[in-house]
């Protein structure tokens, strides 16, 4: 674990000493190396349970899946963002990157903590260098209303999280993971239960994001540099989603009742928000959208909190995070050579950039959960929980389904099939750095068709 | 809530105002003696002092600038701590269409017309000139027909017409009223001469295969139909008779600008100066270097101000019309070496035309087509009160200075009038009450449009160059290209005869006319 997180903060010592020529290598090498060997991290043995490092940092087999993915993310959030940051200024330039890598650094934390405050204070730490990438370096106008939206709908969410897990502790002593299973709070039936209830689900319900809390998502994701709308899709969501799993142990027999309406919410979230994706003119605005209606599933079945759910929700919050990047990336490889994110200037691309209509189909495959790839996994799991709790869920998962079919493929004929327009026939062909950002995207995901025991979490 | 708050304020100032008349005048009348100019209906006379009053009216005042206050406070009202110029173009934008003119504005109106959902592109329209003044839409004598020797024109006539003839079925805005072009349907006549009468009747022919209804008349129909002509070396002459006239140029462009903007177009007063473009150096199929320009950002320069904008854009469409040359030279082009492919201009330069408004009291009344003789000079008639405007095309020699827009009188006497008396016998007895200048977008290669993109600018879209024809096919090129940025190539039409490649090959693809 230290191998990794002392690695992760000399990095930034790494960003303001190297020369300048060299910046962008060393430092992409450094976070390869941290990703090979955070890969350590997936190597379990059998018995499962908890890997300590020390009292406050430990990793189990629903937090290392995630910690991989965080700690894989960061070089290929370096690889994307190096285009665009070419003509910034040095220092500019190490702040960026400073930025990210303490992203990184809290996001490790975060997921390793063993302690809830410790868990809340990461959760919080994160937004703040989400919120200046977003708000520095995007590219429109409509940026600060993305940062207000994006800071304001999460703080708003979390300090009621605050208060409920300062009055769990203050009445069962202690916040710590592995004594949180033999502390439920209280079986009795107080309304004031039930609004801790909520206080401790509604910040992660706000960050997965449920639907009716889901204005911020679009916005942000938007409006980031690519980076940030990587990093944004691929793990920041799934804080949301694994804090909920957290929590839920403390949560129990309220569960039972209080989650109906927001199952409901999420299921009906994962058709409004794929309708929506059908009517999108901004390419990115669309794959915001889709996120939206994925991370509704992964939020179902976390609330129906049985093995299969939460094996699902987890190896869908893995697949989409890469699937969900990987498209981003390839939204940004059409943004930096048109300079439009809007869909009908860019169509046909398949004539001018074959290769990338590989990776387009690769990913828009992976987003409509083709067999036998791990989207689909997780999806036919989450439905298969939720038809065991409900029959009637049916009819919303299998629409949702459909029109997640319906509008993956929509962008995929719209961007790489038709008739070429004359502007686009001279487009910059595809740099050897974007093929490869988007082979360590799907490569992964392809990998783990053979071996997903690795992200089921404790179901093993 | 504001509708409450707006009859509390207007009781609050009935009430004020009943207490102002009934009362004496108070200090605070008495303080802005000017206030109201003299005598006036509520008058004070008399010279005491309420004070009752006085409070009452300060804290109204001071209650509705309270008012004011919050109602700017709070989120949906457009108060901002600093003041941005509300002419200022956005920061990005899909399509730049640069020129306000009516071929500028018809394809922002068919690009919104064409996106397949609401706010799907954003479109905007940089005008150099906020009041039109210079502007060769508004200047033009607005006359459309469909008597060309080239398809491509008679389509692109045919086609404009037809939309003209509908308009209020494509450019009607809701709440406001119906366009009116005021098209006058007389139709174009042509005057041939026994060596030009051939191209007439070679003319008269792809016309009708085109579809355009024209007829061919002997000299003695000419005289009958229209007494006033003097028919004297004419061998014959082409009538259109149906689709041809003219029309008021500012309607179209405003109908046009209207309904862009409706449909959600912006609009920008200034001027591009300035372009960031990438290059790319490309191999072509004979092994050569070939250096590829994509436009980044439009840089946009206020109106008399410093101020400036740069637009971030996926593509560029000139339409500048008569400045396109000097557009594409921003971005290099023309300015190469003689014999290098940079090295070729866009070209389209302004040549300046004089029109001259005459009145004829005895001259062809009503029934009088535009007539186009074939020494070169036009006129028709303008309005019901026996004005006439003419106008004559200048020989290549003598093509006049296009620094300004001053017209030349000598002009009329010496080249317009006497040809004009020549073939209309009454125009012998006229009077000149004004004239005006105004600029071709004329293509010096072979002064037809030019439709398509640049081999050269990967991203930059020409519409110009029509030489006097734009305002006329002005809908049906819009559509063009329109179809071409968004479909990926002509639809309705094919004009790719009309793309860049004629220029760089050098075949001209000229129009056979008998002027």
């Amino acid at each position: 674990m230290l191998k990794i997180l002392i690695p992760s903060m000399f990095m930034l010592l790494t960003t303001w000493t190297s020369p300048f020529k060299q910046l962008w290598s060393t430092i992409l090498m450094y976070s390869f190396l941290v990703a090979t060997l955070s890969l350590t991290w997936l190597a379990m043995p059998t018995d499962t349970g908890w890997f300590y490092i020390n009292n406050y940092m430990a990793y189990d087999p629903l937090s290392s899946p995630l910690l991989v993915l965080t700690c894989w993310l960061l070089p290929l959030m370096i690889i994307a963002s190096q285009n665009h940051l070419a003509v910034e200024p040095e220092n500019r330039q190490r702040t960026y990157i400073s930025l990210l890598i303490s992203l990184q650094i809290f996001l490790i934390l975060a997921f390793s903590a063993t302690e809830m405050i410790m868990f809340y204070v990461m959760f919080e730490a994160t937004l703040i260098p989400t919120l200046i990438i977003i708000t520095r370096w995007g590219n429109q106008m409509e940026r600060l209303n993305a940062g207000t939206y994006f800071l304001f709908y999460t703080l708003a969410g979390s300090l009621p999280l605050l208060v409920a897990l300062l009055i769990y502790h203050s009445s069962m002593g202690s916040l710590s993971y592995l004594s949180l299973t033999s502390l439920p709070l209280t079986c009795s039936n107080l309304y004031a239960n039930k609004l801790w209830w909520m206080a401790c689900l509604l910040a992660f319900l706000v960050k997965m994001p449920l639907y009716g809390v889901h204005l911020w998502l679009p916005k942000a994701h938007v409006e980031a540099p690519i980076a940030g709308s990587m990093v944004l899709a691929a793990v920041l969501l799934k804080l949301g989603g694994y804090g909920m799993m957290r929590i839920m142990i403390i949560l129990d027999p309220l569960t039972k009742e209080l989650s109906y309406p927001f199952i409901i919410l999420a299921l009906w979230g994962v058709i409004m928000t794929g309708s929506i994706c059908l009517r999108q003119t901004d390419l990115k605005s669309l794959i915001a959208y889709s996120s939206v209606s994925h991370m509704g599933l992964v939020a179902a079945g976390i609330l129906i909190q049985t093995p299969w759910g939460f094996t699902g929700a987890l190896i869908l919050m893995i697949a989409h995070g890469l699937t969900s990047s990987a498209l981003f990336c390839l939204a940004n490889t059409n943004y930096e050579r048109t300079h439009s994110r809007t869909i009908i200037l860019a169509r046909g691309l398949q004539m001018v950039l074959p290769l990338m209509a590989t990776w387009w189909f690769l990913a828009s495959l992976a987003n409509l959960a083709l067999p036998p790839l791990p989207n689909l996994m997780g999806e036919i799991m989450i439905i298969t929980s939720l038809f065991n709790w409900s029959f009637y869920t049916l009819i919303l998962t299998g629409l949702g389904t459909l029109i997640t079919a319906s509008y993956s493929l929509y962008m995929f004929l719209l961007t790489q099939r038709g008739p070429i327009p004359h502007h686009l026939i001279l487009l910059e062909p595809s740099h050897t750095r974007e093929h490869l950002l988007l082979a360590l995207h799907l490569l992964p995901l392809l990998l783990l068709i053979a071996k997903p025991e690795l992200v089921w979490g404790w179901t093993a | 809530m504001c509708a409450w708050r707006r009859l509390h304020g207007s009781v609050r100032t009935l009430r004020g105002s009943l207490l102002r008349g009934c009362l004496s005048s108070t200090a605070a009348t008495r303080r802005q003696p000017g206030r109201c100019g003299g005598l006036t209906l509520c008058q004070r006379l008399s010279t005491g002092g309420a004070l009752r009053n006085d409070f009452f009216k300060d804290l109204e005042d001071q209650l509705a600038a309270m008012r004011k206050k919050a109602a700017d406070a709070l989120p949906g009202s457009s108060w901002m701590p600093f003041e941005i110029n509300p002419n200022l173009p956005p920061e990005t934008a899909d399509i730049v269409i640069v020129g306000g003119g009516v071929v500028g504005w018809s394809i922002a109106y068919w690009l919104k017309q064409k996106e397949r959902l609401p706010r799907g592109m954003r479109v905007l329209v940089v005008e150099r000139d906020p009041s039109y003044s210079r502007a060769s839409t508004v200047l033009s004598v607005g006359g459309i027909r469909q008597q060309f020797s080239l398809p491509e024109n008679i389509y692109l006539s045919l086609a404009s017409a037809d939309f003209m003839r509908n308009i209020n079925e494509h450019l009607s805005v809701m709440n406001e009223d119906p366009v009116d072009l005021q098209f006058n349907h007389s139709g174009y006549l042509f005057l041939a001469s026994e060596e030009v009468a051939h191209i007439m009747e070679e003319n008269y022919n792809t016309q009708r295969l085109a579809g355009a209804k024209v007829s061919l008349l002997s000299p003695q129909r000419v005289k009958e139909n229209f007494p006033w002509i003097n028919t004297e070396g004419v061998a014959l002459a082409s009538y259109g008779l149906e689709n041809e006239g003219w029309f008021d140029p500012w309607s179209l462009l405003n109908a046009f600008r209207r309904k862009a903007i409706s449909l959600g177009a912006i609009q920008c007063f200034g001027e591009v100066t300035d372009f960031k473009y990438t290059t790319h150096i490309r191999t072509t199929a004979d092994e050569e270097q070939l250096e590829t320009r994509r436009i980044k950002s439009v840089k946009v320069q206020m109106p008399n101000s410093m101020e400036y904008q740069p637009v971030e854009c996926a593509i560029v469409v000139n339409a500048a019309g008569a400045y396109s040359g000097k557009l594409a030279e921003m971005l290099g082009i023309g300015r190469g070496p003689q014999d290098s492919i940079y090295g070729l201009p866009v070209p389209v330069e302004p040549r300046k035309r004089y029109v001259y408004v005459v009145h004829c009291p005895d001259g062809p009344g009503l029934d009088c087509p535009l007539l186009i003789d074939y020494s070169g000079v036009y006129f028709r008639r303008e309005g019901l009160g026996g004005n006439y405007i003419s106008g004559i095309s200048p020989e290549e020699a003598e093509e006049p200075d296009t620094s300004n827009l001053e017209v030349d009188h000598q002009f009329f006497e010496d080249k317009v009038w006497p040809k004009l008396a020549h073939r209309v016998p009454a125009f012998e007895k006229l009077k000149v009450t004004s004239a005006w200048a105004g600029f071709y977008d004329y293509n010096t290669f072979d002064q037809n449009g030019i439709i398509g993109i640049h081999p050269l600018i990967s991203n930059m879209y020409f519409a110009t160059g029509f030489s006097g024809h734009g305002l006329q096919h002005s809908p049906a090129v819009g559509r063009a290209v329109a179809e071409l940025i968004l479909d990926g190539g002509f639809k309705t039409l094919n004009l790719k005869r009309m793309s860049f490649s004629r220029i760089f090959a050098q075949e001209p693809m000229l129009e056979q006319n008998i002027v």
